[in-house]
């Protein structure tokens, strides 16, 4: 799939990263430590998920939800408290929903579907957007979703230990 | 004496050595490169192994151009299923498959329900035939009860679909990464769908033709990510597996935290403009990274100068440029002031293969 342009990628993810960070760091001087820790995971985030193309769900979420919280770096977080208001009430209808239904199901088949509704509802709530995927999109998603993470941790783990050297040339 | 029957001995061993060569090269260049050296000791291993996994090695160059140790282990498992049923032939595994369909269907066509011989061949082929369709896994169990007739029905109503939708098997086989084995097996099973088409009707309604295509394709994606997720390899069962890659994605994400919080934690500013652009070149991030800060320690020095008078560069060009996220024309910015930095230094070889490589990308 995308294995052959696993090095331009991750060029491009760094370029992007950057010029966030740069973008960040022009709005506002100076940032307490978790400021800047929120800055920089949220443009690689957004870096990672720009790579990929518009047919990839996850990171068209990504992004989605990036904008819709309006995410400034140093002001409160009530925008995103909201949201997550909602979400909870969401899983919470959802979950009251297929209690109801798993009292109907006894057989070993059923118990066996309840494992995979478990799993499967785990792996949409770790993914970004995937609350509204179904089973085949999942494994797809999951699988770009885990390629990016990889080359996305390998690239800031690279700029990490170059910034360091820097610092401490011994 | 002694010399002469101990040159005798050493010259049959390099005989033995030299054909040992030349058989292990051929597997060794196919399945993983290795030195030779090892050749003598790894015949005569060849050797202690029973015959069943020395075919198989045998038949490795067919199965498996992707060079995977795995299948061919299962495939040497189920080897004795089949010389004890077939008295000692050791055939090609695709026509092995094929001749145990073939045998199964005519037990159950005769109904000389011979339940033993077909209980074995049932876990015989399906284990077998895991490797090729792997959606047989909830077949399994059923053989394991011992209710012969289940999984030979399940099986024939799982293939009768399939026969129909062949072009959509061979779609899933080319995704994995197994091989010829598959194809050959997939095509060798044309044959006795011939005789199977008629039974069971059940299977060719097109709803469960969806369905069961559906499923293929996602058992095929979930093989992609259990070779992606390390461990996965092992776990049989689609619940177990799922865990480990819910683990997998967690950790992966922890990670990102951790990292940027470690990167939060480096630097004062969350500027990393200069060292980044360096790293970046033709090739991997990483590597560049790792040669250019192994050079001399006058990079610090020319890096904290030049630092001040590159912001203010780079900020021009932004404020000129305003970059937003879809643009790749301002990449080409960002490489001019690499060439312009790169410039400074001129004794460390990788600074210059640095910059050459960004003028052939210019």
């Amino acid at each position: 799939m995308r294995n052959q342009e696993g090095s331009s990628v991750k060029e491009e993810f760094l370029r992007k990263w950057i010029r966030g960070l740069r973008r960040y760091s022009c709005e506002k001087k100076n940032m307490s430590f978790l400021e800047r820790k929120k800055a920089i995971k949220l443009s690689a985030d957004l870096a990672m998920a720009s790579t990929r193309d518009k047919t990839i769900r996850w990171s068209q979420a990504l992004i989605a939800n990036a904008a819709s919280e309006n995410v400034c770096i140093g002001s409160s977080s009530a925008p995103k408290k909201s949201s997550r208001k909602k979400k909870m009430m969401l899983m919470r209808r959802s979950r009251a929903r297929v209690k109801s239904v798993k009292k109907e199901m006894s057989s070993a088949r059923c118990i066996a579907k309840r494992l995979m509704e478990k799993r499967t509802r785990k792996l949409k709530n770790l993914l970004p957007g995937g609350e509204s995927m179904e089973d085949g999109c999942l494994v797809e998603e999951t699988l770009d979703y885990i390629q990016s993470l990889r080359d996305q941790i390998e690239v800031m783990r690279s700029l990490l230990t170059a910034s360091q050297l820097i610092i401490n040339p011994s | 004496m002694e010399q002469t029957t101990g040159v005798l001995r050493g010259s049959t061993h390099d005989d033995v050595v030299l054909e040992s060569i030349q058989f292990n090269e051929e597997i060794r260049g196919i399945m993983a490169p290795a030195p030779a050296p090892e050749n003598a000791s790894s015949f005569t291993a060849l050797l202690e192994l029973p015959p069943t996994q020395a075919v198989e090695l045998l038949h490795s160059p067919d199965c498996a151009p992707a060079g995977r140790e795995p299948p061919c282990h299962v495939n040497a498992n189920q080897k004795p299923y089949l010389l004890d049923s077939y008295g000692g032939n050791l055939t090609f595994p695709s026509n092995a498959a094929l001749i145990e369909r073939a045998a199964k269907f005519s037990v159950f066509a005769g109904e000389n329900s011979s339940p033993e011989d077909a209980a074995r061949l049932a876990p015989a082929s399906l284990p077998g035939a895991v490797k090729n369709e792997p959606q047989e896994t909830d077949s399994n169990p059923c053989s394991t009860q011992g209710c012969v007739s289940d999984p030979a029905v399940e099986t024939k109503n799982q293939r009768t679909p399939k026969r129909k939708e062949r072009e959509k098997k061979g779609k899933g086989s080319s995704k994995k990464s197994k091989g010829i084995a598959d194809e050959s097996s997939g095509d060798g099973e044309k044959l006795p769908y011939v005789h199977v088409r008629v039974r069971r009707g059940q299977a060719t309604d097109s709803h469960s033709l969806a369905e069961r295509a559906r499923r293929e394709k996602i058992n095929a994606r979930m093989k992609l990510l259990q070779d992606l997720v390390p461990g996965c390899n092992k776990i049989s069962g689609t619940a177990l597996v799922l865990d480990e890659i819910i683990n997998h994605v967690q950790s992966l994400q922890r990670q990102v935290e951790f990292l940027s919080m470690k990167l939060a934690a480096v630097n004062p500013r969350i500027d990393f403009s200069l060292d980044s652009l360096l790293a970046t070149d033709g090739s991997s991030v990483m590597d560049s990274n790792l040669t250019s800060m192994a050079t001399p320690v006058m990079w610090p020095e020319n890096l904290a100068d030049g630092n001040r008078q590159h912001y203010q560069q780079q900020w021009q060009f932004d404020a000129f440029h305003q970059p937003l996220w879809g643009r790749e024309e301002a990449n080409h910015n960002f490489v001019t002031p690499e060439h312009s930095l790169l410039s400074y230094d001129s004794s460390a070889n990788s600074a210059s293969l640095h910059s050459n490589q960004l003028k052939m990308e210019l």
